[in-house]
């Protein structure tokens, strides 16, 4: 009976211990997570429709590709899936018929990465290189309150989205 | 009377160099601080330069070298991301010397992480992992805390890397914590947590910082020193071993019938600690002071010199200042990551995650599978031990090669282009073929030469060869869009539209 009451209290005293030393490194720990970020919006404005030409148009600082068929648009990615680099748009000479994915369509170019090799269609699916998935295609708006188009990081959308102005 | 004075307190501080008796000798690493840790007598063995190449001393020496120029550079650095480059540009060209500073902070740097290998590589051929026979030793753990070390020496070297903030330091530090961002279902969460955000930018440079200037070295500092006690806590340099059992063939000489006193009263005979062969004799060793701490002065002025006269041939390079929008092309890892990047171009979970956490598992391991103990302390155990490490050289050489082959000519995602599965091209890839040669080649040596040693001398030497050939196909073979050329073959300059 002796014995275990003294292991009980070892053990008590131990779990208190540890329990203690959690609770004392917690705050330590939690200060490491930031509550507030002072990045960029994830959900911006990119310019009136009418500004941009027909075809491809790159904006670095936000590291988006605007696609502009006609009235229709559409925004790819340009950060690569497998870590991270920038690609690039790469035009052909002259059009490809291509089907991809069960998808076929007339194609003007293709994205290059250039950190390990990794080629994707111009429609973002992944062909060649280390690249695990497609470059995501990301929501497309107008602005209610000035027309601008709109992009959000936020809501991804599928190969099939087209914004019609 | 006023230099009396003061001679005394030099003698001190200081300790004869040149002592006139073993008493003497003795009495300095008694007395003495700075020699506390030193045993009094030192084998012949354990001090020649052959045996250890002094490559742990070296490694010190530079962590020393690092401190040393990296507090003063902290005077001049400022950790944000407006500022950065431009301290690191004034340090280079408005700071009195602060070009040398630099430089010798980072070949120093780069030196360190290339003899903690060495040095790895030493202890590994000379069995110096294993207990051995010494009361109270455990060499396997101070091997692991050495494994440790030689990761920790990796980071300090991966945060000091994104502190000129500079195109290389950005998008090496990109390629870097995506690679961590890989590891499934919790990837993104230890990626967050190591930027403290979602983007490179001001909160993941104050956190590298910290880590570089504070965190990691202090922990440094506590292992390393830990490492060295433990060395005298094994009993010394592993080729003691070989000493002991040198003398122990040699039965002792003894005085033909001595009284010796047992607890129980006089007994005949001569008591254990007469007995015991570890007793170093004039033949075997000599006094720590001065023929270990003239040969250590010896070691560290050399290392502070090669480092010295390296850092004035060599300049610290700077590139464009760090810009999100543009990637350079190639974008490389450091030197010592490009063989990970290399295995990274095929997939980034295996090559990024799952082959370093094998190797920093398996290298951790070796003393744990391996418990033969015999021939300590010699290189490469025996005719056996050296012919399997020459098939290892070649084994590794061979695969590493048809890796790379199979990476550059029969691209996975071409050949099966109709897959769609990620999973399927994690499995087939050349790091798989490159880890599974590993394996084979590991039990290969252990059905034929039933010894653990033997097999792990074979896939250790095959591992050191391939990090050796894939870092330098990374480095020297790898140009833009990380295409495959030649040395001979000149990289498409401008011709490349991107």
């Amino acid at each position: 009976m002796d014995d275990s009451r003294r292991s009980f209290l070892t053990r008590a005293t131990q779990g208190l211990l540890g329990f203690g030393f959690l609770a004392g490194i917690w705050p330590y720990l939690r200060s490491l997570f930031p509550n507030v970020l002072y990045e960029p919006p994830l959900r911006f404005k990119v310019g009136a429709p009418a500004q941009y030409a027909e075809g491809v148009t790159f904006l670095d600082d936000r590291r988006v590709y605007i696609f502009r068929e006609g009235n229709a648009f559409h925004c790819v990615s340009g950060v690569c899936s497998h870590l991270g680099c920038t690609v690039k748009y790469s035009p052909f000479r002259q059009v490809k018929e291509l089907t991809v994915r069960d998808l076929s369509y007339s194609s003007k170019g293709e994205f290059h990465c250039p950190c390990h090799g990794s080629k994707f269609y111009d429609e973002g699916t992944n062909y060649a290189g280390p690249a695990p998935g497609p470059l995501k295609w990301h929501n497309l708006e107008i602005s209610p309150e000035d027309g601008q188009l709109m992009v959000n990081m936020r809501k991804d959308v599928n190969r099939d989205f087209r914004l019609v102005v | 009377m006023k230099i009396d004075t003061k001679r005394g307190v030099l003698k001190q501080l200081l300790w004869p160099w040149n002592p006139d008796s073993n008493l003497d000798a003795g009495k300095a690493i008694v007395k003495n601080f700075l020699l506390h840790w030193f045993p009094n007598r030192v084998t012949l063995k354990s001090l020649a330069f052959g045996y250890s190449m002094y490559l742990g001393t070296i490694t010190f020496t530079l962590f020393l070298i690092l401190t040393a120029t990296g507090v003063i550079l902290m005077f001049h650095y400022t950790p944000s991301i407006e500022r950065a480059y431009w301290s690191i540009k004034d340090i280079e060209f408005a700071v009195s010397f602060g070009w040398f500073l630099r430089r010798v902070h980072r070949l120093a740097a780069h030196l360190m992480v290339a003899m903690v290998f060495l040095h790895m590589l030493r202890v590994f051929y000379t069995s110096a992992y294993k207990d051995g026979k010494m009361a109270d030793s455990r060499r396997s753990w101070n091997w692991v805390m050495g494994v440790g070390m030689l990761v920790l020496t990796l980071l300090l070297s991966f945060t000091g890397y994104l502190l000129p903030w500079d195109q290389l330091a950005f998008w090496a530090i990109t390629v870097g914590t995506s690679i961590a961002g890989s590891v499934p279902l919790v990837g993104g969460a230890i990626r967050e947590f190591m930027l403290g955000g979602t983007i490179i930018s001001q909160n993941a440079l104050i956190r590298f910082y910290v880590l570089h200037v504070f965190f990691l070295p202090a922990v440094l500092f506590g292992l390393a020193f830990w490492h060295m006690w433990r060395i005298r806590k094994d009993g010394g340099l592993a080729i003691v071993e070989q000493v002991r059992d040198e003398a122990k063939e040699q039965p002792p000489e003894l005085p033909a019938r001595t009284k010796t006193y047992s607890i129980l009263g006089i007994a005949k005979g001569v008591t254990a600690q007469v007995m015991d062969p570890t007793v170093l004799s004039e033949d075997n060793s000599r006094p720590a002071s001065p023929h270990l701490t003239m040969r250590l002065l010896n070691i560290v002025l050399a290392t502070v010199l090669v480092t010295v006269v390296l850092s004035i041939l060599i300049s610290a390079p700077l590139e464009a200042p760090a810009n999100p929008e543009v990637t350079p092309n190639p974008a490389k890892a450091p030197w010592y990551f490009l063989g990970l990047q290399e295995m990274v171009g095929y997939s980034a979970f295996v090559g990024g995650v799952l082959i370093p956490f094998l190797v920093v598992f398996g290298l951790a391991v070796i003393p744990f599978m391996d418990h033969e103990q015999k021939h300590l302390g010699i290189w490469l155990t025996d005719e056996s031990g050296k012919k399997w490490a020459g098939i290892g050289l070649l084994w590794g050489t061979a695969f590493s090669a048809l890796s790379v082959f199979l990476g550059v000519s029969f691209p996975a995602r071409e050949i099966f282009s109709g897959i769609e599965s990620q999973l399927f091209f994690e499995i087939v890839n050349p790091a798989i073929l490159l880890l599974l040669s590993f394996v084979a080649l590991h039990f290969w040596t252990l059905i034929v030469t039933k010894s653990q040693r033997t097999a792990a001398i074979a896939t250790f030497s095959a591992f050191v060869i391939s990090f050796i050939l894939l870092t330098y196909v990374g480095t020297a073979l790898r140009g833009p869009n990380w295409m495959f050329y030649w040395p001979w073959e000149a990289w498409p300059g401008h011709a490349i539209p991107y």
